[in-house]
């Protein structure tokens, strides 16, 4: 019993041979569907903020520096790679990548920054369908948007008209603090 | 002449002895259908040991006693007749002298870990002393039953006992010695006093830097030694009478020892103390029939 | 088989005025008020009923009537039915009868509103700090909705985590919070007698970081999938579905039947690789590193598939609220066909190499030995319960998604030991693949999304539960207002099992111990979930490893 499960055992290998790759010199080719990391295509991008919207993780922050320009950057160190954020982008504006390979000391290597020049919308301000009651209209995304850049931090609060006010106080955004600091 | 003996020797097993660990973890991996690493990266590691922090337990013995293990089984080495030649220490020792030198490595080990006060490291300790007690009494009787055949304590005449006609008994040691070859070098299933996941490498868990290597030194040496004793002891047969033919030939045989160390050590789970306690006892008590067949010449 | 009827009936009867209120949105969910006073003895009636405890549920209900409700629930397994005892008690003075002594498994449940909520039980044998860590300061309840879900309290100073007494003659063995065993943090204190193990004493929920409260603060129904599939790495889709199932129940949401039939086949394909992945720690465990390498290796296959499909190995991402994400393909379908096949043949030849092993049985037989009593008394889960005779199974039981169009077998064993769970997860594994191939043959087409009419009701209630690859997965969920859960409470299938880790270790060898906490495939992170998430505006303090070296040696002499 226990002779023949050793033989059995050692023969196993034989069949398969070895398996593992040569990793760093003989990658692992990805599938067509993969999800690595978002690229944004900034030609395509209209600037709606859905991504910002849907990310579970919050990595896509949407700062409106003024009426026209509007700043979205993508952090990408506490990206989970769901790939929502293609899914959900109604001008295809976001491929998620077959780049896995994204272990790096400088956050800046992963980081993603894009300045758009926003018309104004004499009606409404900015030019997204907000009629429809769909899902993004209930989070309580409005035209305006001022996540801080600098610590990353995504600022629940949105305006409908550009607010310079907003503006300065989210570049005085603090993270929480203890009790007492 | 026999300066250089004792030389090809230490220089045989120094330089050897890593590599037949990289052979063995080689085939390991094979068997689990790995890559695995190059054959020579356990000179890597020990170079990359040796480069390391020492962090230190603070007393003398925790310093010590990696320089002791790796001492006590280079004199071993230093004796044993390699390439079927007794050398120039060998007719100053005896077999008990062996015996003496490997429990000295054990007990440098023991003492490390004991010293470290670390909770692990004295369960390791405690089963390496379990295990050390088990299974020296086989290398004891393998010794002695060359000794009874030939009548006399050298190392070389013990050692090369067989050379002059098997006889049951020998085969019976032969068997013996097979199945506690993994115990001797502390391999599956009996790595029981290092069991990585239960406590964490046991008596070397406080060790680090060129403290360890030194320690990972003398268990590569020491797993060589048994295999090439094995070699020594029950093949004394493939002797041609040229010296360095006979050193070649012997390491391929030890070698191919390794090669049956590998393949048993990835095929099987590790035991349990008390299972393993049993098992020794077996092993001790055929080895003890097989002496006593010995006495009788048979 | 009882009704709900009956079940309403009894209870009616029998404790009249206790019960207050009776509601059943489902045939198969009942959820009823009661008096707080009486809540042990409703509880045994359930049980004595053939309930098996679930999972308390305490939730803040203070903005509303000044009250904290705390949630009983219960299986009935025969009978397709989950019973919810719910109870309130007033915030200012928040006690309650405790039902651990009955239900030994209650106890972490009510340790956990202990330091939650701040809820007291009278009569609860162990009534130590469960969740929070020990610095945590006392007085802030942090599942308390005034509490903010970024609060950083400064630590309270010289506290420290009591352990149980060490029997006599015993010296206590640390095994945790970093240990190879464990592969996540976790403490258990062994008190060793030689190398027999006499007792032991957990510590855990090292890794716990506040989904609950997250969710329940400031994500969305849509973006929680996501979080809570990360509650697990290898039970992703299950915390996902069952999530997701629980919202719809709440909503009364009916998504489409492809999408059923998908999510059946993503919960069988993550059970195959789960139960692999367990196959091989096991040998790990029990230093048999073959084992680990080739099951490993088997595994692989169903791994690249997944990629395929879903885009990734783990963390599919592929279960939202209201469907599926990604449609199976007639491509990827053929592929799936090809992959079970060579699948079960490897599974087959690595079962009979090692299923004969007698140096495998030694490990393992007779080792982590609890009776069938035992077990149903502390409510094991899944292949730990199975392995000791319980046939519980709740894609059975409580059928869910498509499970209830699939023909399948529970391996049920009695032998009570380690060897039984492996048995049982390696007959599970061919039962999974037989799924999987019913639901490819059986899956209609359709929509794989079905989205929302209208806005969902808050407070609802709906549970759900699914059975993982180590047991099962309850999720209860009361619905918010602000497009977000009021309150969401996972339960994982080691927080059941852990609990009954002690009794298996109890006079085994110290060696064993790897393999018999092994053997429940502990998660430990999914079973810490929920308070408080440090975002970390902290300054990075380097040390040397010198400073380091000393540090830990003037601890270590302080501590002498």
């Amino acid at each position: 019993m226990w002779l023949t499960s050793k033989i059995k055992q050692v023969l196993l290998v034989l069949k398969p041979g070895v398996v593992t790759l040569k990793y760093p010199f003989e990658p692992h080719p990805v599938p067509k569907n993969f999800r690595g990391q978002p690229v944004w295509d900034h030609h395509k991008c209209i600037g709606c903020g859905g991504c910002a919207a849907h990310c579970p993780a919050r990595t896509i922050l949407v700062r409106d520096l003024c009426q026209d320009l509007r700043v979205m950057m993508y952090d990408g160190s506490r990206c989970t790679y769901c790939g929502r954020c293609a899914d959900v982008c109604p001008e295809s504006a976001i491929t998620m990548s077959e780049q896995y390979e994204l272990a790096t000391n400088d956050k800046n290597d992963i980081t993603l920054s894009m300045e758009l020049f926003m018309l104004t919308c004499q009606r409404c301000g900015r030019c997204y369908n907000r009629e429809k009651t769909n899902m993004i209209d209930k989070m309580g995304l409005k035209g305006f948007r001022y996540d801080n850049l600098e610590l990353r931090a995504v600022i629940q609060k949105a305006t409908e008209h550009f607010d310079e006010k907003m503006l300065e106080e989210s570049d005085r955004h603090q993270r929480p603090r203890k009790i007492g600091e | 002449m026999d300066i250089l003996y004792i030389a090809v020797n230490i220089a045989a097993f120094l330089v050897l002895a890593p590599l037949f660990e990289g052979v063995v973890r080689k085939i390991t991996a094979r068997v689990q259908s790995r890559q695995g690493p190059p054959v020579i990266q356990p000179y890597y590691d020990l170079l990359k040991l040796l480069g390391k922090q020492n962090l230190s337990a603070g007393n003398f013995a925790f310093t010590v006693a990696p320089m002791l293990a790796l001492a006590s089984i280079l004199s071993v080495i230093a004796f044993m007749p390699l390439g079927y030649q007794a050398n120039y220490l060998t007719r100053y020792a005896d077999v008990i002298t062996i015996i003496y030198l490997l429990t000295l490595g054990g007990v440098a080990c023991l003492l490390g870990a004991l010293s470290s006060k670390n909770t692990y490291a004295l369960m390791g300790s405690s089963r390496e002393m379990i295990t050390m007690i088990m299974v020296e009494p086989v290398l004891a009787m393998t010794f002695i039953l060359g000794a009874v055949k030939v009548k006399s304590l050298g190392i070389d005449e013990a050692v090369f006992s067989t050379a002059g006609g098997y006889g049951w008994s020998a085969v019976l040691m032969l068997a013996v010695y097979l199945m506690a070859l993994q115990a001797f070098v502390g391999r599956q299933p009996f790595d029981i006093a290092e069991a990585e996941v239960e406590i964490l490498e046991g008596p070397f868990i406080e060790y680090s830097g060129p403290n360890y290597a030194l320690f990972r030194y003398y268990l590569m040496l020491k797993q060589m030694f048994y295999a090439a004793l094995f070699v020594m002891v029950f093949i004394p047969f493939a002797k041609t009478g040229a010296y360095g033919v006979d050193v070649l030939v012997q390491l391929a045989m030890v070698f191919v020892v390794f090669i049956v160390i590998a393949l048993i050590g990835s095929t099987n789970p590790r035991l349990r103390i008390d299972q393993a306690q049993k098992y020794y006892a077996v092993l001790i008590a055929i080895s003890l029939v097989a002496v006593g067949l010995s006495v009788y010449g048979v | 088989m009882l009704t709900i009827e009956e079940v309403k009936n009894k209870l009616s009867n029998r404790f009249k005025s206790a019960i207050i209120h009776f509601d059943h949105p489902l045939r198969s969910r009942l959820f009823v008020d009661i008096d707080k006073a009486r809540v042990r003895e409703i509880s045994n009636e359930i049980v004595r009923m053939g309930g098996r405890y679930l999972v308390s549920i305490g939730y803040d209900n203070i903005a509303r009537d000044k009250t904290l409700g705390l949630i009983h629930t219960f299986s009935l397994d025969r009978d397709d039915l989950f019973v919810c005892l719910r109870s309130a008690v007033p915030a200012e003075d928040p006690v309650l009868d405790s039902i651990t002594p009955d239900i030994p498994n209650a106890g972490w449940s009510e340790r956990e509103y202990m330091d939650l909520l701040g809820m007291k039980f009278t009569g609860h044998p162990k009534p130590k700090r469960l969740i929070l860590s020990d610095d945590w300061p006392e007085g802030i309840y942090p599942l308390r909705k005034e509490v903010p879900w970024n609060l950083m309290p400064p630590p309270a100073e010289n506290v420290a985590y009591q352990l149980d007494e060490c029997p006599e003659g015993c010296t206590v063995v640390p095994v945790g919070p970093f240990h190879p065993t464990l592969h996540e943090p976790a403490h258990f204190a062994v008190f060793v007698d030689g190398e027999t193990i006499k007792g032991c004493d957990y510590r855990g929920f090292m890794v716990h970081r506040g989904i609950e409260k997250l969710c329940q603060t400031q994500v969305t129904y849509n973006e929680i999938p996501f979080i809570a599939e990360r509650i697990c790495g290898i039970c992703g889709s299950v915390h996902a579905t069952s999530y997701s199932q629980s919202v719809e129940l709440a909503s009364g949401l009916k998504i489409s039947r492809r999408a059923e039939f998908i999510r059946t086949i993503m919960l069988e394909i993550e059970r195959v690789h789960s139960h692999l992945l367990w196959l091989g720690v096991a040998g790990h465990l029990i230093g048999f590193d073959t084992v680990f390498m080739q099951a490993w290796r088997v595994r692989e296959s169903i791994m690249w598939f997944s990629e395929k499909l879903t885009g990734n190995r783990k963390t599919y991402g592929m279960i939202v609220v209201g469907g599926v994400r990604r449609d199976i393909t007639p491509e990827l379908k053929d592929e799936l066909a090809g992959v079970l096949k060579t699948i079960e043949k490897e599974l087959m030849t690595i079962k009979n190499a090692i299923i004969g092993d007698t140096a495998i049985h030694r490990r393992t037989k007779g080792v982590g030995c609890i009776t069938n009593e035992e077990a149903r008394l502390w409510s094991l889960v899944g292949p730990v319960a199975r392995a000791r005779g319980i046939d519980i199974d709740v894609r059975r039981d409580h059928p869910y998604a498509a499970y209830d169009e699939v023909q399948f077998d529970v391996p049920v064993l009695d032998s009570c030991d380690v060897w039984a769970t492996v048995v049982v997860r390696i007959l599970e594994t061919f039962e999974s693949i037989k799924i999987i191939r019913q639901a490819l043959d059986k899956m209609p087409d359709g929509p794989i999304m079905t989205e929302f009419a209208e806005d969902i009701q808050p407070l609802r209630h709906a549970i759900s539960a699914v059975e993982a690859p180590r047991g099962e997965v309850v999720h209860y969920l009361i619905t918010g207002e602000e497009n977000r859960p009021e309150r969401w409470r996972v339960r994982a299938p080691t927080y059941p099992n852990l609990q009954g880790v002690p009794l298996m270790l109890l006079n085994d060898q110290f060696a064993d111990l790897p393999i018999i906490i092994g053997s429940i495939d502990p998660c430990f992170s999914c079973t810490d979930r929920v308070v408080k998430v440090d975002v970390g505006s902290g300054k990075a303090i380097r040390l040397t490893g010198r400073e380091l070296e000393q540090i830990s040696r003037a601890k270590l002499n302080a501590g002498r």
